[in-house]
């Protein structure tokens, strides 16, 4: 019974926010901006050796396992526009977004978080991605870029609000639809950014529960969860990169089909064609007939 | 003759708010989550080439899994 007890009144220690570790200069730096710089700086060295590295035949190394999700992302981008020339000036910014969350997302697996090292009674690492303040920051970066080169590749700003609407906006029906389509487009920032945060800090507070509950047996209870977690920082990394390049392609697609708008001569020689047909026909049957 | 309001201030309602929060908020997702897997399954089921978009079906898993995960997160907002 008192065993039950223990877990009833003290849980494990969580840590839902970031904390301030010290002030430089007057600005406050976070525990989860120092683990950020840590991987941005990691990344930034490792991929100048991975780029001096590539070969033509890439192996089944490191470097190939980089190279496949480089590969990866690209095509994602390519595929997603009408025309893959737009898209492929945007591919820099999506692998490295692609690249940072992943990284940053499989740092929350590293047994240095928390109360690994502590500073002051601080913990000194957490992981980027798992502070609100960051996934903010970069779902506010992507859907700034969204927005400029949507408007940029859509040709003014008339072309990009028009997609919004099905049809004309004097019609009220696709007016209030059209409102709507915008209301939903301000959500994104917030969407895909809780979307991120959440998922990181809860993996981490499951991680923690299950460690906790399984005392003496934690690296067994946890295990399960760990692996399971491996798997959802790869699918929120793919998942934050494919949602911001189908928003852009969304937009840039749809307008360029509203101010393109398709040549009647190819809709009415469809409508000739069977008609021709049905006149040929015709003939061949009177010729039989005769 | 026991009060009923010393049995409301004994009972921690919190707990039971919380609770709920969890329960209520996971149903949604899970008949969600559940949907859709089935879907892409049946799917799969009647066309093999289908397969290759399960991509296109665990972002919708992920854009329904937020909902859940809003409820998971309120639990530490209630006090």
């Amino acid at each position: 019974m008192n065993f039950i007890k223990v877990f009833a009144s003290s849980g494990p220690t969580v840590y839902v926010a970031p904390e301030k570790v010290f002030t430089l200069y007057g600005w406050p730096i976070s525990n989860s901006m120092i683990y950020g710089w840590a991987v941005i700086l990691i990344l930034f060295f490792l991929f100048i050796w991975a780029g001096r590295h590539v070969k033509i035949h890439p192996g089944k190394g490191f470097i190939g396992l980089i190279e496949e999700g480089v590969n990866f992302i690209t095509n994602l981008v390519e595929n997603s526009f009408n025309n893959p020339e737009v898209g492929r000036k945007y591919i820099p910014y999506f692998v490295t977004l692609f690249f940072f969350i992943l990284f940053n997302n499989w740092t929350e697996l590293l047994p240095v978080i928390n109360d690994a090292f502590n500073y002051h009674k601080v913990p000194l690492l957490r992981p980027f991605t798992a502070d609100l303040n960051a996934t903010f920051a970069m779902g506010l970066i992507t859907m700034g870029l969204v927005y400029y080169a949507s408007v940029r590749e859509s040709g003014g700003l008339k072309n990009y609000f028009q997609h919004f609407f099905v049809g004309s906006p004097k019609n009220p029906l696709f007016l209030i639809i059209g409102l709507l389509e915008m209301f939903t487009d301000l959500t994104r920032v917030i969407s895909l950014s809780l979307r991120l945060y959440l998922n990181v800090t809860i993996g981490m507070i499951v991680i923690d529960v299950f460690a906790y509950l399984g005392h003496i047996i934690a690296p067994i209870s946890a295990l399960p969860f760990y692996l399971i977690e491996i798997f959802i920082c790869m699918l929120q990394a793919y998942i934050f990169t494919i949602l911001s390049v189908m928003y852009l392609a969304v937009a840039v697609n749809h307008s360029a089909e509203h101010s393109s708008p398709k040549d009647e001569d190819e809709y009415l020689t469809e409508d000739v064609v069977p008609e021709r047909i049905r006149v040929e026909s015709g003939s061949v049957g009177t010729a039989g007939g005769a | 003759m026991v009060n009923i309001t010393d049995i409301a201030a004994a009972v921690d309602t919190t707990i039971i708010g919380k609770g709920l929060m969890i329960g209520g908020g996971f149903i949604g997702p899970g008949i969600g989550i559940g949907l859709i897997g089935g879907n892409y399954l049946q799917a799969v089921g009647r066309n093999p080439e289908a397969a290759k978009f399960l991509g296109q079906a665990l972002i919708f898993v992920a854009i329904v899994e937020l909902f859940g995960l809003l409820a998971f997160a309120s639990i530490f907002i209630v006090k």
